[in-house]
């Protein structure tokens, strides 16, 4: 889960709103990171799993490795933006959605084992693309546990606004 | 008495501290603190069928999977006496050279070389390095998926069993990883030439012993039965407790290792040291170029010889994928026997790797599993200590001091989960 600061995105108009400032006129691409052994810590993973189906060439997970997918995309000759969709513990009420900004992602941290958002969405925009970091505040993220009742709703509801916004901008 | 903290050793993975106490400019001790706590996954398998200890043992680690796993097969098919057959061997060959270019690769340019270079992170090289900052990822991403197509997963394949493999590669998938391999290895070769053209501080040096395994035929490679010193001897695997004496220290959660009361280096320094003669291609070269014996007494240098080896791995991808394309898929290969013990000893990129397994009526009774930071962290101590003394000595300031530590520790790749999360530098 990464740490970050607050941005609006209350209600679905709010949430279409801000996905609408951060992405620009160009092409939508999302990116589902989180571990689905986790509860809610697999948000990012099932939305950007079930929205494969319907734009397979615009909707990846962590599991096709983040850094590649992210390389590949920045190497594109056309304007886009990728939305990384990830947990987050934002210290608010269970199912609550934020849109931060490329500039507030705080998680820069590399390790043996990732590499930081922050990296990622500094190369998209060194190669002018936009990133931002849509964030899901868990209710649980116990071992082996079920996403939460919570959780599921507005995962529903991100899926729907990330499905008009793809439609409408990744059309031939 | 003063205190001089780095809050967060930052670029390594797990959770640790670095205590350096200090009176005057003389350095009392350094105590390498790893406060992970401990996962008793040794425990946890001992019960389970050798197929089960598979699902659970790789989730070591994330990065070094693919070593884990096949650490625990050469263990579990020795005591279970299968010999694997050839295509196997062969395509675990190939999943350890992906593993290779993945984890060296990130290692050398996003967490390594940033101090090199004088910037705090590959995210501030960017600017300056936003080229070498994409071949880096363009070389995981390979790694990552030579992974994929040979364990059937990024992280955690599947694939590799006890035995044989649960499914091979195709012929398709392995005929692009080499046409994509072909174009990789220039970029491999300019890694080396710019980790070869970097100032290595004299600061950490000091005499130690190296140790990796003796890869079979008299080639440079990942696996083997017997264990090389840089002292010239050869012990076989099944003697590692010999080779790593592992005791327990109050101040880490992680054992540590010492062979005849000494510390040592295992990695790819290590690895090079020992069998870089093997290397061939223009590995070989490189390697002959840059090779000199202060990499005897320099952690740094395991740095330029994860870009070498990361090198050989892609020069080997076309002919190790062509062997395997040329076998049928055979069966996997059942267990010979219900009893038995033995050691698994591989080469995962940040060193040597024991898994120990007896077996007694077809289920895991003693797992025993030693991993290649824990052997290093005895010998990180040593050459952060020697670090310490001579930069104060020479009356560099804290903040240099404080990076020429994590230098040291990086240079070591090290996993806690494996070393250090904080460096304190105590003044009595």
């Amino acid at each position: 889960m990464h740490k970050l600061r607050d941005t609006p995105g209350e209600t679905e108009e709010d949430l279409k709103a801000a996905l609408e400032a951060v992405v620009g006129q160009g092409r939508v691409y999302v990116l589902g990171l989180g571990n689905t052994d986790r509860a809610d810590d697999g948000a990012g993973v099932l939305i950007a799993q079930a929205l494969m189906k319907p734009f397979p060439a615009y909707s990846f997970s962590e599991h096709e490795g983040a850094e590649g997918t992210v390389l590949d995309i920045s190497e594109k000759d056309e304007q886009a933006a990728v939305l990384f969709i990830d947990a987050a513990d934002l210290h608010e009420s269970p199912g609550t959605i934020r849109v931060v900004k490329k500039e507030n992602i705080r998680d820069t941290e590399i390790t043996t084992h990732r590499v930081a958002v922050a990296l990622m969405a500094s190369l998209l925009e060194k190669t002018g693309k936009r990133a931002a970091v849509i964030c899901i505040q868990p209710k649980t993220i116990e071992f082996r546990g079920k996403v939460s009742k919570e959780v599921r709703s507005a995962s529903r509801r991100l899926e729907t606004v990330l499905r008009e916004l793809m439609a409408s901008r990744n059309a031939k | 008495m003063r205190e001089l903290n780095i809050e967060a050793l930052a670029r390594v993975e797990g959770d640790g501290g670095i205590t350096v106490t200090l009176d005057g400019k003389k350095v009392k001790s350094v105590t390498l603190d790893v406060h992970e706590g401990p996962r008793l996954i040794e425990q946890l398998v001992r019960g389970m069928t050798p197929e089960d200890d598979l699902n659970v043992i790789p989730r070591i680690c994330a990065i070094c999977t693919l070593s884990h796993r096949y650490a625990a097969i050469r263990g579990l098919e020795k005591a279970l006496g299968i010999t694997p057959p050839e295509k196997a061997q062969l395509t675990r060959e190939l999943m350890m050279l992906g593993e290779n270019v993945e984890s060296n690769s990130l290692h050398t340019f996003l967490l390594a070389l940033p101090d090199f270079l004088g910037y705090p992170s590959a995210i501030a090289m960017l600017n300056d390095y936003g080229d070498d900052v994409k071949r880096a990822l363009r070389l995981k991403k390979f790694g990552n998926h030579v992974m994929e197509v040979t364990s059937g997963r990024i992280v955690h394949g599947e694939n590799p069993v006890v035995g044989g493999f649960g499914k091979y590669p195709s012929r398709k998938k392995l005929d692009e990883i080499k046409l994509k391999t072909h174009e990789l290895i220039p970029d491999a070769v300019r890694d080396v030439e710019l980790f070869a053209s970097l100032t290595y501080p004299e600061y950490p040096e000091a005499e130690t012993l190296f140790m990796s395994v003796n890869a079979p035929k008299n080639k440079f490679g990942f696996a083997g039965d017997t264990i090389l010193i840089s002292n010239g001897k050869e012990v076989s695997a099944e003697d590692y407790k010999k080779l790593t004496q592992e005791r327990v220290v109050p101040h880490s959660f992680a054992k540590r290792s010492k062979y005849q009361d000494k510390p040592f280096t295992v990695g790819a320094n290590a690895r090079l040291i020992n069998m870089g003669k093997r290397l061939d291609g223009q590995a070989k070269d490189l390697f002959k170029e840059h090779y000199s014996d202060r990499w005897l007494r320099n952690p740094l240098y395991n740095n330029l010889a994860q870009a070498i080896e990361m090198l050989w791995s892609l020069e080997q991808l076309p002919e190790a994928c062509d062997k395997v394309a040329a076998l049928d898929d055979p069966k996997i290969e059942p267990p010979a026997r219900q009893n038995g013990s033995g050691t698994g000893a591989v080469e995962a990129p940040r060193g040597t790797l024991y898994h120990h397994y007896e077996i007694k009526d077809g289920l895991v009774d003693v797992a025993d599993i030693i991993t290649p930071t824990a052997q290093n962290l005895d010998d990180i101590e040593l050459h952060m200590k020697l670090t310490a003394e001579r930069m104060l000595g020479d009356g560099k300031s804290d903040p240099e001091v404080r990076l020429g530590l994590e230098m040291v520790a990086r240079a070591y790749d090290p996993c806690i989960s494996c070393a250090t999360h904080l460096v304190r530098l105590k003044r009595i």
